[in-house]
């Protein structure tokens, strides 16, 4: 059942905007992520497979162009493949470079490296403005359930119940927001990501996982009653400028530093960044760990990651029910490297059997 | 063996189709399996995925429904939607006494029309259905170890036209 021990309570975010202690008592700046200059970035993906049989590998390439917050450059690779193609998915334009390795290849191997640029995002939900409306095709793209991700039965009953008592798409996806937040739980033994199946983690009260769980959740929820949502997968590829261990890399390794994140389209605002999975992986992981609801980096977090995130995190694409182009296999996303020998799809969750490993450059001028 | 599947139901649910669907998966290191190769004993059909918590603790469950002896159901899991290596290593470390069903592309689930996991089916010897459960079980528990019991040894249906054993 769902545990409510630990419920955020509403109306402590007071501290937000309070300066948070850094390490050796260093003051560092409060968690205020703010649209300001791009940073360029390079990422190097390199997989190494197994030569059991023919192999097939997918990397996945910044695909997301949003010119508040995201703009994917050039990808150039080395690889001794038959043949490598980027590969654009219909749907949701997903972009993937796939490789294919002669039978009996004795190393097949490929390094990818992908220039983008980001930068901050915040959205000021205090007021409206002139943005476009959704079109009608990206309304219904990003209304509709996935194969995970249902939106009627039991999410819309829970989504319903979440923003009862509010009106208008902000305020009820803020509630839904806020129920995430207070009823899910980051799981450490989670392998990855997490799977995002949604319905299952409804019906068994077990809303625990990681953020490909956790803000998958977010996204169907809001996208039951109606307000366009999605999910975008990505990595992040920078520490945290804000001091938070937690929510920035550790290193220039990156291979285990996957993350997706959730935007939810407000008419008047446009795309609008959420993300409270970070929230909960605040609770559990920023030093020293297992971190009260009260403690001032978590209500931090939580008020912030509803409109704005860091721009620390590569997004590579918002797709669902990918297959994989020359396979037969299907991935419920795309935000780790894939690979099939034999006819098997390796475990991407394993970088170290698979093998893959992922590195973050920022590039300065 | 005890086994703790504490949060688990101990009751099912009726499953009220007139027939159950076709079954026919790859299995985990072995040969493809038929459902309807187990007619003639109650079968379990069993959905489940390795990263699923409550599946854990039930898979456990079901493992030790399967060491209680001869006599009992087929057990048939299935993991949804997984890399069999994962599905693999899985079972590495906590092997169990049935066979592995692999649905990787999610199209049993869709027939089966499980809408979460754990989900499992209980059909008759005649393969009918019969129970259903759509939260995690504990199969050791005296009132699913009755509800197996009361399981018909044949169905009316496929009783009609033949004789009635002797006395």
């Amino acid at each position: 059942m769902i545990s409510r021990r630990d419920m955020l309570k509403t109306g402590a975010c007071a501290a937000a905007a309070s300066v948070l202690p850094g390490p050796a008592g260093a003051q560092v700046a409060p968690f205020a992520p703010k649209p300001g200059s791009w940073r360029d970035f390079e990422v190097a993906t390199r997989l190494d497979l197994p030569a059991n049989g023919k192999a097939q590998a997918w990397i996945p390439l910044p695909s997301m162009r949003e010119d508040e917050w995201i703009k994917p450059g050039k990808s150039a690779w080395e690889t001794n493949a038959l043949s490598a193609e980027i590969v654009q998915d219909q749907k949701y334009g997903a972009a993937l470079l796939h490789l294919v390795f002669k039978d009996g290849e004795t190393a097949p191997r490929v390094e990818v490296r992908s220039g983008f640029s980001l930068r901050d995002r915040a959205e000021n939900l205090a007021t409206k403005s002139a943005v476009p409306a959704l079109g009608e095709a990206d309304r219904k793209l990003y209304l509709e359930a996935t194969e995970l991700m249902p939106t009627d039965g039991i999410v819309r009953e829970t989504a319903e119940k979440a923003a009862a008592g509010k009106t208008g798409d902000l305020d009820r996806a803020r509630a839904i927001y806020e129920w995430v937040v207070a009823n899910t739980f980051r799981d450490a033994k989670t392998r990855g990501c997490g799977t995002g199946d949604v319905a299952s983690m409804l019906r068994t009260g077990n809303l625990s996982g990681k953020c490909a769980d956790l803000n998958a959740l977010y996204v169907a929820l809001v996208r039951s009653v109606g307000i366009p949502a999605r999910d975008i997968y990505g990595i992040r590829v920078a520490p945290s400028k804000f001091g938070y261990k937690s929510l920035g890399t550790g290193s220039d390794v990156i291979t285990k530093a996957q993350h997706c994140r959730a935007e939810i389209w407000l008419d008047g605002y446009g795309w609008v960044a959420t993300d409270p999975a970070d929230v909960r992986k605040v609770v559990l992981e920023e030093p020293p760990g297992n971190n009260t609801v009260d403690d001032p980096k978590v209500v931090a977090a939580r008020q912030v990651l509803f409109g704005a995130w860091e721009g620390n995190w590569l997004g590579y694409n918002a797709a669902h029910d990918l297959v994989l182009p020359g396979s037969s296999h299907k991935v419920g996303f795309l935000m780790y490297p894939q690979a099939e020998v034999a006819g098997a799809l390796l475990d991407c969750l394993d970088p170290d059997t698979f093998k893959y490993m992922i590195k973050s450059t920022e590039l300065t001028a | 063996m005890a086994v703790s599947t504490s949060g688990a139901a101990d009751e099912f649910r009726p499953w009220p189709a007139e027939t159950a669907p076709a079954l026919v998966l790859s299995q985990l290191d072995g040969p493809g399996i038929d459902l309807a190769e187990f007619r003639g004993k109650p079968a379990i059909v069993h959905f489940f995925a390795t990263w699923c918590a409550p599946c854990i603790a039930e898979m456990a469950s079901l493992n030790a429904l399967a060491a209680t002896g001869k006599g009992g159901p087929a057990i048939l899991a299935i993991s949804v939607g997984e890399v069999d290596s994962r599905v693999r290593n899985f079972f590495r470390d906590r092997p169990v006494a049935f066979p592995i069903l692999l649905d990787r592309d999610r199209g049993a689930m869709k027939t089966w029309q499980v809408e979460g996991l754990p989900t499992s089916f209980v059909l008759d010897r005649d393969l009918r259905p019969a129970l259903k459960a759509v939260e995690p079980l504990d199969w050791m528990s005296p009132l699913v170890a009755a509800a197996l019991a009361a399981l018909p040894s044949t169905s009316p249906k496929s009783n009609r036209g033949e004789k009635e054993p002797p006395p």
